[in-house]
């Protein structure tokens, strides 16, 4: 067929009535003069009418011929049945309402999930040729990724063949003022092939030089879009304008385009980066065997993962007699970006939560089949009507598809709707989504929506436009309206029963989730968290240019702190608990061995403010300061370590070797142990067992970037103006940011378990109650149709309780099947979560208790109302009516 | 008595959609017919083709008048004849069909293609005698 008569062909649906009527015209003058002719020829009139039918042949034929030349057929009926199927609905709107409801909660949760799963694993990095930039991380063992040394980067750099740009990142921030107001801003230090790696180009004004970052011409920076919109009121003049960072000016060289960067966090909670400065290694950094910098890199075209793994491993080979005899043995690997942005754990809950969701639109689904079953049985009559005026079985077939495609289109539509609001109102609660993720209702969604919007209403017609399609029309016509058959009654049972069994399953696994939580939520962190609120302050090197003036300004800014109404006690640290620290090695003197601790610095304030309790010895004094005899405070993991492995029963008063942090050269030093504490933990990961921590005193290690742990009475935010007050007082150059409650931080590490557990239970309440209208629409039915038995059965004698029993045993029976199936289904499918839960095995027999109990229960009240109806029955109405 | 078998087939059905997908070609025997007369006759309405072609045929074809419109809407939509409103004897609206240029076009092109078959399956048909 020609594009021209395809068009006409479409063109016809629109233009049908015009072109039926002209068609009508031209017959009505075709005969009338075919008849003035036959007249002519000696014909009497009737005879003429008759004549002139004759030579044109039957009418309707023709009417049908042309219908067929002149349009689609099979569209004009759909659009016909289209038409019909939208009159109808209207009709019944609860029917209709009903039914797209659910389709819509089912398509819009299915929606907003794939729009996640879509942003987060399936779109590729919103960088040009993502899948050449990768990580490289040192890996002292076959599991631990650590940071790399300053040296092993430049040896990187100078010795590796298959990069084409490779950059050293790390954490930085500063205090910076904006309009007179001094904020801190997170940001980072990197190479100047950053940008590079990342294919990205400063929207305004330039990238980093190749020179740029040496010692002296390293003052640059480049913002971040939001940065630029939020501090600097989007001022395109800010290009080549100085800011000062700590008080030490920086020329502002570029202005990233908005997107992606404008979200990058090294941890959920964290605020984005805002600045980006040069890594200009000074003489010190060089020689230092801190491990600060993580290299992100662009591999070279057609350079494989494997090959970029090996040429750094080479390199790491050679540059071996660098390394410290212990670390040796280290190794180092390249890891793709994207593995390093979704870790294992993220990429389960995401999948385990899309699994929910989709049950949820299957059980959608069922429900909304049952639904159309009950209504094709009270239809019966109307389709038996169809079938005896002449059409045929596929155009009755064809017909219900019809209506259940515009059903499923209508809930796909609001189903859009639901997603929209789903995403505006739960993507913000869930705070560990990678930098990356586009996590938008856009094309590729819509697209996705459409689809599983037809597939719904495929799904879901098909099993009524067959069977009423099947339905023999004189069966129909001739029985008395007595409602549906008992074959009709057998499916949807065995509907229900399929949506309580993967109701059951989501159940089960809901609880199996929630019971790991609970495990989380009291694994002890060691510390007293409520109550205390922490916050990050940043003293600028101009103004404490040696750890002295640092250390002689901690407890001036403590004191302030203190005096503030409402705060029992302020402490300052290098960390917070939860929040992370890094490791260092500890030797005893004259041993070889090391042993990995996490190593924190705190005042003697510290220790009181969080509620770690101080076991054996002491804790710190404000005689611990610089000058004074070095001193360590160890937790009581390391406590026992030490006396796994050395033998040391007692350690108050045993010397250890540690780094002496501060402001120097890197060293070692032995410190005297004075004091054990609990063990409080000091990282997120609450499912990894303690680990060993050694506390060094903070003016012993003194250090610009601080925080600032503040235990009030009452609530803890609240505090917060006064605080930030006090700390203006003690120096109004400074800036707080990183504001957080401990509780605040201890939801986040909770987070990875809490939104898939509360996303799988909201899903399989969801479903359970979708499985409910189920039970209720089979029972409901039950009863209506055994109305006239239940009378009879009644005037004869039988109690109540016994036609409650009646009516409910079917029901329960295919509850029971449900949930024998959907245990063992959860029972196959929990493993699939394994990786999440803690603490709870898979197969826990107590969640699947919970999970069928709440399933029973909600099925029992469902099936209360219909069965309360059947009880109810008067016997003698029951009998004089007819149905 | 050849073109009664033909029509005879448009007739009964619609078209046979293999036949129509062959994009240019004409669907059938009384298309062609439908355009040689519009050729021949300039403008004419429905009930005038279907006689013109009566005349024609001298009795040796049977025709259901009416199969003529699925054709002249198949043509329209075709683009190869147009249609204006005219006042019938009657004196009734009717559409009057003309020829279009890309019409004549494609009548000189079938008629060419049928002279060949024609000519082809009179020589086979000779050969045989």
């Amino acid at each position: 067929m020609t594009p021209r008569r395809l068009f006409h062909r479409v063109l016809a649906l629109v233009r049908r009535d015009r072109l039926e009527r002209e068609l009508q015209g031209e017959i009505a003058a075709h005969l009338e003069m075919a008849e003035r002719d036959a007249v002519a020829r000696g014909l009497s009139p009737a005879e003429a009418r008759l004549e002139a039918r004759r030579q044109f042949g039957g009418v309707d034929q023709v009417q049908e011929l042309h219908r067929d030349a002149r349009s689609v057929r099979w569209l004009d009926h759909a659009a016909r049945d289209a038409r019909h199927a939208v009159t109808t609905l209207g009709r019944d709107r609860g029917f209709a309402a009903l039914a797209i409801g659910v389709l819509a909660l089912g398509i819009g949760a299915t929606t907003a999930m794939f729009s996640l799963v879509d942003g987060v694993l399936f779109k590729p990095l919103p960088f040009p040729s993502p899948e050449r930039i990768v990580r490289v991380w040192e890996t002292p063992t076959t599991t631990t990724s650590n940071s790399t040394t300053t040296r092993t980067f430049i040896e990187l750099v100078r010795q590796t063949r298959v990069f084409e740009a490779l950059s050293a990142e790390s954490q930085s921030s500063a205090t910076v003022d904006a309009h007179g107001v001094p904020v801190r801003l997170t940001g980072r230090y990197v190479s100047a092939d950053h940008f590079t790696v990342f294919g990205v180009q400063p929207a305004l004004g330039r990238a980093f030089h190749q020179d740029e970052d040496q010692p002296g011409h390293d003052r640059v920076l480049i913002l971040s879009h939001a940065a630029w919109r939020t501090h600097f009121g989007a001022d395109p003049g800010i290009i080549g304008r100085d800011l000062r960072l700590d008080n030490v000016p920086y020329r502002v060289i570029g202005v990233l385009p908005p997107g992606v960067f404008d979200r990058q966090r090294a941890r959920p909670l964290e605020e984005p980066a805002s600045f980006w400065r040069l890594n200009g290694f000074t003489e010190q950094e060089l020689s230092m065997g801190a491990h600060w910098l993580n290299p992100v890199g662009r591999l070279k075209p057609g350079v494989t993962l494997a090959e970029a793994d090996a040429d750094v491993k080479a390199v790491r080979a050679r540059i071996a007699d660098l390394m410290p005899p212990w670390k040796q043995q280290w190794s180092i690997a390249v890891e793709p970006f994207d593995r390093l942005l979704i870790g294992d754990r993220l990429r389960q809950a995401i999948y385990v939560a899309l699994g929910a969701v989709v049950l949820v639109l299957l059980i959608a689904c069922a429900n909304v089949t049952n639904l159309l079953l009950t209504r094709s049985a009270a239809r019966q009559k109307e389709l038996a009507v169809r079938a005896a005026l002449g059409a045929g079985r596929a155009r009755i077939a064809a017909q219900l598809l019809v209506e259940s495609l515009v059903l499923g289109l209508a809930g796909g539509v609001a189903g859009v709707g639901v997603a929209a609001v789903l995403m505006r109102v739960a993507i913000p609660l869930l705070p560990a989504m990678p930098f990356t993720a586009d996590v938008v209702l856009d094309l590729r969604v819509l697209a996705f929506a459409t689809a599983i919007a037809v597939g719904a209403a495929v799904l879901v017609g098909m099993l009524p436009a067959i069977r009423s399609s099947r339905g023999a029309a004189a069966e129909a016509l001739n029985a008395a309206s007595r409602g549906s058959s008992g074959a009709h009654d057998a499916t949807r049972r065995t509907i229900v029963a399929v949506e309580v069994a993967v109701s059951v399953v989501l159940l089960c696994g809901a609880s199996l989730l929630f019971q790991s939580l609970a495990r989380l939520r009291q694994v002890d962190v060691g510390a007293r968290l409520d109550g205390v609120v922490t916050m990050s302050v940043d003293l600028p090197r101009d103004r404490y240019p040696s750890g002295n003036a640092l250390a002689a300004f901690y407890p001036v800014l403590a004191e302030r702190v203190q005096a503030v109404p409402g705060v029992l006690s302020a402490s300052i640290a290098g960390d917070v608990p939860l929040e992370g620290t890094g490791g260092e090695n500890l030797l005893l003197p004259g041993r070889e061995e090391r042993v990995l601790v996490r190593f924190k610095r705190a005042d003697h304030a510290y220790f009181a403010t969080l509620g770690v309790p101080v076991t054996n010895g002491r804790g710190f004094t404000a005689a611990d300061r610089i000058g004074a005899p070095y001193v360590v405070v160890i937790n009581e993991a390391l406590a026992s370590r030490l006396r796994e492995r050395f033998g040391m029963q007692d350690p108050i008063g045993q010397l250890v070797d540690l780094p002496a942090l501060g402001f120097g050269p890197d060293r070692r030093a032995s410190m005297t142990v004075v004091g054990v504490v609990g063990n409080e933990r000091v990282r997120s990961d609450l499912r990894a067992p303690a680990e060993e921590v050694a506390y060094v005193p903070m003016a012993q290690a003194p250090r610009m970037q601080v925080k600032l742990a503040v235990r009030t009475r009452g609530d803890a935010a609240a505090a917060v103006p006064a605080i930030r007050e006090a700390v203006r007082d003690a120096d109004p150059g400074l800036a707080l940011a990183d504001i957080r409650t401990m509780d605040e931080i201890w939801r986040g590490s909770l987070s990875g378990l809490t939104e898939p557990a509360w996303l799988v239970s909201a899903f399989a309440v969801v479903s359970a109650v979708l499985a409910a209208i189920g039970v209720y629409g089979v029972l409901a039915h039950a009863v209506a149709q055994r109305r006239r038995e239940i009378g009879i059965r009644m005037a004869l004698g039988a109690r109540r309780d016994d036609v409650v029993r009646l009516v409910m045993r079917g029901t329960l029976a295919t509850v029971a099947i449900g949930l024998a199936a959907g245990v063992a289904g959860a029972a196959a499918l929990s493993r699939l979560m394994q990786s999440l839960l803690f603490e709870v095995s898979a197969l826990e027999p107590m969640a699947f208790v919970v999970g069928a109990a709440a399933m029973v229960l909600i099925a029992a009240a469902a099936a209360f109302v219909p069965a309360r109806r059947a009880a109810g029955v008067d016997p003698s109405s029951a009998l004089r009516s007819e149905g | 008595m050849l073109y009664v078998s033909i029509i005879d087939m448009s007739n009964s059905k619609p078209q046979n959609p293999a036949q129509s997908d062959k994009g240019e070609r004409l669907a059938g025997t009384l298309d062609l017919l439908v355009l040689k007369t519009l050729h021949t006759m300039g403008p004419l309405h429905g009930y005038a083709i279907a006689r013109r072609l009566e005349q024609m045929a001298a009795g040796q074809m049977r025709l259901s008048q009416g199969t003529i419109y699925p054709a002249l809407i198949r043509l329209e939509q075709q683009g190869w004849i147009r249609t204006s409103w005219d006042v019938s004897e009657t004196n009734r609206r009717v559409k009057l069909y003309a020829l279009t240029r890309a019409g004549s076009r494609q009548l000189q092109a079938e008629v060419r293609r049928w002279q060949l078959a024609s000519a082809l399956v009179a020589r086979v048909l000779g050969a045989k005698a």
